[in-house]
């Protein structure tokens, strides 16, 4: 599907054009590591080993910061996993259990039962709310603690046990250093990896927009179980190795204290980046030796730097980085839709006929919608206005799965759309846009459009990570798609611009290029006029007929009655939950119950 | 035994219960669910014994000190951690800002204070042993008192009605002139009074201890997740139910399963009951 | 002080509005005398939502001028404008259901003096002697006309100069409606301003004085309510001029 749009005259990729990381977010992160190889050279072993702790940590806090900063689920007592991972791999190291293992196959093993654990830990994540998952991931911690005080046998209890050794040369400060520093550019180039993929995107898009998420097919559950694995995962294996670094672990090496420097490691460095949370990390790990007086009240300046970003730059350090978001924007921008750029857009399909029948839906005791009949036929637009109450945007609702009608049938092609389930919709072709846009302030239009087409890729997470072809591949087709619809729509020129740096007017637009861009049957328009000025009113209008042009279909619930009447070829009138009229644009305007409708009385 | 159970469970299930109401109170007027209620309940237990204790006040003096040090600290939330986030929408930014808060609070004291359990003072006189402790008592009256108090200040005085009515409809009391920002303040200054309460009354029995604070967050919220956000009742009942599950568990598994047991009732209520058991559902999302 | 001969409760001049990004009104003028009925008509997201927030503060407003009894309500807040004579009876008919007539009553009369407060919440209530009837019933347990009827008497009871009304008809039976808008008349007669915002056209007018129409937050008409050709300008004044 998407080798078509490529092939319809495209222009020549642009040097950003780079599947996976740009270099622009690339070279910091390698600069970081460079200069880290080069810390045994100039300093001494002290320092060595604080170095090798904050790799660590980082090991850790790479996961993390998907679960924090992408996924937005404020993870806080993720010390449990550091826990288990040190613990497992102590334990299975030293033959407590099973005869001792290699070193090497402890820290695996503590990797898988870290992402069966990860999994269990972020699972009321899918049902709690923020402030709820937060104490439940305290509650974790409390937990792990205590199970490793109670479990004597194994842990050894309040005594603790020696961590795993590893064989030389990693087990002098130089080799375990940079063995440590190899773990830690890996997982910054997995984690990279993950955060330039429909992955990343698809975790902000749940994080900030979870609404247009569904709609645009995210499936929330298993995007979160996978990326719970996964830092589940890194965090047992930097458990095992801070194991490996403090030589001897017991219970209180893991405090509270200890889970918080995490956290705020990741909400200092910003959400959305690897390198300001991996920065965050850095500073953390430092901050307490730069300031030995202070070294008791370390986590005191921690909670107070967290204060201080959350009122002053919640934004954190990248957004303090991030020069290019603060240069100034052309201010008299005009949209300008290029809608000859829509053939490379639409592929021919033939999807049948969208058809409610007799639907009905109530809030309470009032009847929203109440006996229904409507149809959207692809290459037509069906209008559908009505005073406020009327039920339009209850049925457009309904149409996009987030309401389930008590009665009546919604199909498409005769086969139902499951009701109640809005992440089917973008499989069966169906997109949409909202009444206020919803969107990814914090990301890229460019980035914004990508996440429409989030169900067109098919790599997965595995090959994700490792950058493996057909995940660049994807991206790059993805890429070009996003760029084509924003040429449609008239918004490249902003690809790069932070989304919430546009006008109202470009987000209504970034809409409908986010709704274009996985080829759609049919886009259900939820009052895009307005707030727009009278000029875009016209351009959105003519573009609206060129989508259909191609041969799909349109919903569009409108209140702007001059709108409707000009590019509708048919026009639902709705009063009260009920159809008042249905007919053509020009039956509608003399009709006089719909004058009266609307004028009241 | 059982007793035993009931004296330990009511009286520290009611301390729980006040902290539920302290996050509650807190909670109806800013929809913020903050982090320093149950640093509340702990600087209740620890300045009542710097007061009395250390500084040799006399009792009544030290319990109306502490008390109005806390509601100090609930006033320095509001303006501190809450209102610079109230105007952000995004929900999580209240979350990290009460939590820095409450962790500064925490360290403030840890150093300042001890990190070891301190000695709370007796309120009436040597221990006696036995069910009829004041250290079992004293929680139980304390939550009737503010059960009371609290039911009285909303159904008989003007400014507790307002705090219903914010708590109710924001923007309608705001429409109606009500000075919103105030009640706020005054809100947060009452959960302050009765988080002190809390751990005041129960300091006998938690002692003067800088880790109740995370222990008070987590057991004060317990309460508020079965009975409801913005539930006192449902806090009481909770609070109470959960001190005596609690002390049950303690005596059937011993203390460190125990802890277990009840996280392990926490995620499994939530799970099945989001909205907890008298809570409402929220509202529509599209 | 000198007033002129017409004298001007209400001055709204150039105000621009919105919510976030969205620009609602585009520069509206509109003038209210002291003891006249103003309707504000106009479609569903003209702004007349919009305008009356902005006008008693629960919407901050940008560009123009605002003007109360000679007062710049620059920077007000509900709480200000209220005191200065300024009611606002918001859409939906929000009173506060777990409180009883009375105590919603009260609740408007926080900020009067004590002594006062019983007193002008009978006063109210004689507007609407079906609710008085039942003063110690909860807000839940009226009917949605008995709430609306409360909520315009939560507006009256600090004997406002301008009562701001928004859609008091939504979601109202006919009959309902109209006992609604009988007390509107009354409180003309008694020397209250009122801004009345609605949907019913033919019931707004037979209550007005002057009406508004406002279509795409600007002002697109103003007239008497009394002028002939008022209904077919109001069609074209919300179905576009295009015809």
């Amino acid at each position: 599907m998407g080798r078509a749009r490529i092939a319809a005259g495209e222009d020549v990729p642009e040097r950003e054009e780079h599947a996976g990381a740009p270099w622009s977010h690339v070279l910091p992160l390698v600069a970081v590591f460079a200069l880290a190889t080069c810390v045994p050279f100039v300093s001494n072993d002290y320092w060595v080993l604080i170095a090798t702790r904050a790799a660590i940590y980082w090991v850790l806090v790479a996961g993390l910061n998907l679960m924090i900063g992408f996924a937005g689920q404020l993870a806080i007592g993720y010390v449990a996993l550091l826990t288990l991972g040190a613990y497992t791999a102590s334990v299975l190291a030293a033959g407590n259990v099973t005869p001792p293992l290699n070193p090497f196959v402890a820290l695996a093993a503590a990797a898988v039962l870290g992402a069966i654990l990860g999994v269990i830990v972020g699972l009321p994540a899918l049902r709690l709310r923020t402030f709820y998952f937060a104490i439940s991931t305290l509650g974790f911690a409390t937990i792990v603690t205590q199970i490793a005080l109670a479990w004597q046998s194994v842990t050894g209890g309040g005594i603790g046990l020696p961590g795993p050794e590893f064989p030389a040369p990693l087990n002098t400060h130089w080799g375990f250093f940079y063995f440590c520093l190899g773990v830690a550019a890996f997982c910054t180039w997995m984690t990279s990896n993950v955060a330039h993929s429909r992955f990343g995107r698809a975790l902000i898009a749940v994080r900030d927009a979870d609404v247009a998420a569904e709609a645009t097919g995210i499936s929330k559950p298993r995007l979160l179980v996978t990326v719970f694995m996964f830092c589940g995962a890194a965090a047992a294996v930097a458990g095992g190795l801070f194991a490996s670094l403090q030589t001897y672990i017991t219970p209180e090496a893991f405090s509270f204290d200890l889970s918080v420097l995490f956290f705020i490691a990741v909400l200092i460095g910003g959400r959305g980046s690897v390198l300001g949370p991996l920065l965050g990390t850095i500073i953390l790990t430092l901050l307490p030796e730069f300031v030995a007086s202070l070294a008791a009240w370390s986590t005191f300046l921690y909670a107070v730097l967290l204060l201080v970003i959350v009122l002053a730059a919640p934004g954190g350090i990248a957004a303090l980085l991030d020069f290019k978001s603060r240069r100034p924007l052309q201010s008299n921008r005009a949209i300008v839709p290029k809608p000859s750029v829509l053939d490379g857009v639409f592929t021919s399909k033939h999807p049948g006929i969208i058809a409610l029948r007799s639907v009905v839906l109530a809030f309470g005791g009032v009847r929203a919608v109440d006996g229904v009949d409507l149809d959207v036929r692809p290459g037509e637009i069906q209008g559908l206005i009505g005073p406020n109450g009327s039920g339009k945007t209850t049925i457009l609702n309904v149409i996009s799965g987030y309401y389930e009608p008590e009665a009546g049938a919604v199909t498409l092609a005769g086969a139902p759309l499951p009701p109640g389930n809005p992440v089917t919709r973008a499989g069966r072709g169906i997109a949409r846009t909202f009444q206020t846009p919803r969107i990814v302030g914090e990301a890229t239009v460019l980035q914004n459009v990508m996440i429409g087409g989030t169900i067109l890729g098919a790599a997965t997470f595995a090959e994700t990570l490792l950058a493996l072809p057909r995940y660049r591949r994807e991206e790059a087709m993805l890429r070009g798609a996003a760029r084509q619809a924003l040429r449609a729509v008239g918004l490249e020129g902003l690809a790069q611009v932070r989304a919430d740096r546009l006008q109202h007017s470009e987000l209504r637009f970034l809409e409908i290029a986010r709704a274009l861009i996985s080829d759609p049957a049919f886009i259900l328009l939820d009052e895009p006029a307005a707030g727009l000025a009278a000029d875009e009113i016209v351009r959105l209008g003519q573009f609206i007929q060129e989508i259909t042009r191609r041969g799909v279909g349109v919903l569009l619930v409108e209140h702007h009655a001059d709108l409707i009447f000009d590019i509708c070829h048919h026009v639902t009138v709705l009063n009260l939950g009920r159809v008042l009229a249905s007919g053509t644009p020009a039956e509608i305007r003399v009709h006089k119950e719909v004058v009266s409708a609307y004028l009241g009385g | 035994m059982l007793e035993s159970i009931l004296a330990s469970g009511l009286a520290v299930g009611a301390i729980y219960a006040l902290i539920g109401v302290a996050y509650n109170t807190m909670y109806s007027t800013s929809r913020v669910m903050s982090f320093t209620a149950g640093q509340l309940g702990m600087l209740g237990g620890v300045l009542g014994s710097l007061f009395v204790l250390r500084l040799g006040l006399p009792m009544l003096v030290g319990l109306a000190v502490t008390l109005l040090c806390c509601a100090i600290v609930g006033v320095i939330t509001e303006f501190v951690a809450v209102r610079p986030v109230l105007k952000s929408l995004e929900q999580h930014l209240y979350v990290l800002s009460t939590l820095a808060l409450a962790l500064m609070i925490q360290q403030v004291t840890a150093i300042e204070w001890s990190t070891e359990p301190q000695p709370f003072p007796r309120i009436f006189g040597p221990s006696l042993g036995g069910m009829t402790d004041e250290k079992f008592w004293l929680p139980v009256l304390a939550s009737a008192v503010t059960i009371v108090t609290l039911e009285l200040l909303y159904r008989r005085t003007l400014v507790g009605r307002a705090f219903l009515a914010v708590a109710e409809d924001n923007f309608a009391a705001r429409a109606l002139g009500l000075p919103e920002r105030n009640l706020r303040i005054a809100s947060y200054a009452l959960a302050g009074i009765i988080g002190a309460l809390a751990g005041f009354s129960g300091g006998a029995l938690l002692l003067a201890f800088v880790a109740n604070g995370p222990l008070l967050n987590f057991y004060g919220f317990v309460p508020v997740a079965l009975g409801g956000l913005g539930n006192n009742r449902g806090a009481i009942v909770g609070g109470l139910a959960l001190g005596i599950f609690q002390q049950a568990a303690n005596f059937l598994v011993g203390g460190i399963f125990s802890s277990v047991a009840v996280f392990a009732l926490f995620i499994v209520v939530l799970l099945a009951v989001p909205q907890g058991l008298f809570g409402t559902t929220t509202a529509r999302r599209v | 002080m000198h007033t002129s001969a017409a004298e001007m409760l209400l001055e709204v001049k150039g105000v621009h509005a919105g919510y976030g990004k969205i620009v609602v009104l585009h520069g509206v003028d509109l003038t209210v005398q002291a003891g006249e009925v103003v309707a504000l008509l106009g479609p569903n997201g003209a702004g007349k939502t919009t305008l009356l927030r902005a006008v008693s503060g629960l919407l901050p407003w940008n560009a123009g001028s605002i003007h109360f009894g000679g007062r710049d309500l620059r920077g007000a807040g509900p709480r200000e404008t209220a005191r200065a004579g300024l009611a606002h009876v918001v859409e939906g008919h929000r009173i506060f259901t777990q409180q009883s007539v009375v105590d919603n009553l009260l609740l408007a009369a926080y900020d009067l003096p004590r002594e006062d407060r019983n007193a002008r919440i009978e006063e109210a209530l004689t507007y609407f002697p079906e609710i008085a009837a039942k003063r110690n019933a909860k807000g839940v347990a009226l009917s949605g006309g008995q709430q609306q009827m409360l909520a315009v008497a939560q507006g009256l009871v600090r004997r406002p100069r301008l009562l701001m009304l928004d859609e008091p008809s939504a979601g109202l039976s006919p009959v309902l409606v109209d006992r609604v808008l009988a007390g509107v008349a009354k409180l003309r007669e008694a020397g209250t301003a009122v801004l009345l915002v609605e949907q019913l056209i033919e019931k707004a007018l037979a209550v007005a004085d002057r009406v508004y129409a406002l279509a795409q937050g600007r002002v697109v008409l103003e007239a008497s309510a009394r002028e002939a050709e008022l209904p077919k300008r109001l069609e074209h004044a919300y179905f576009g001029q295009r015809r």
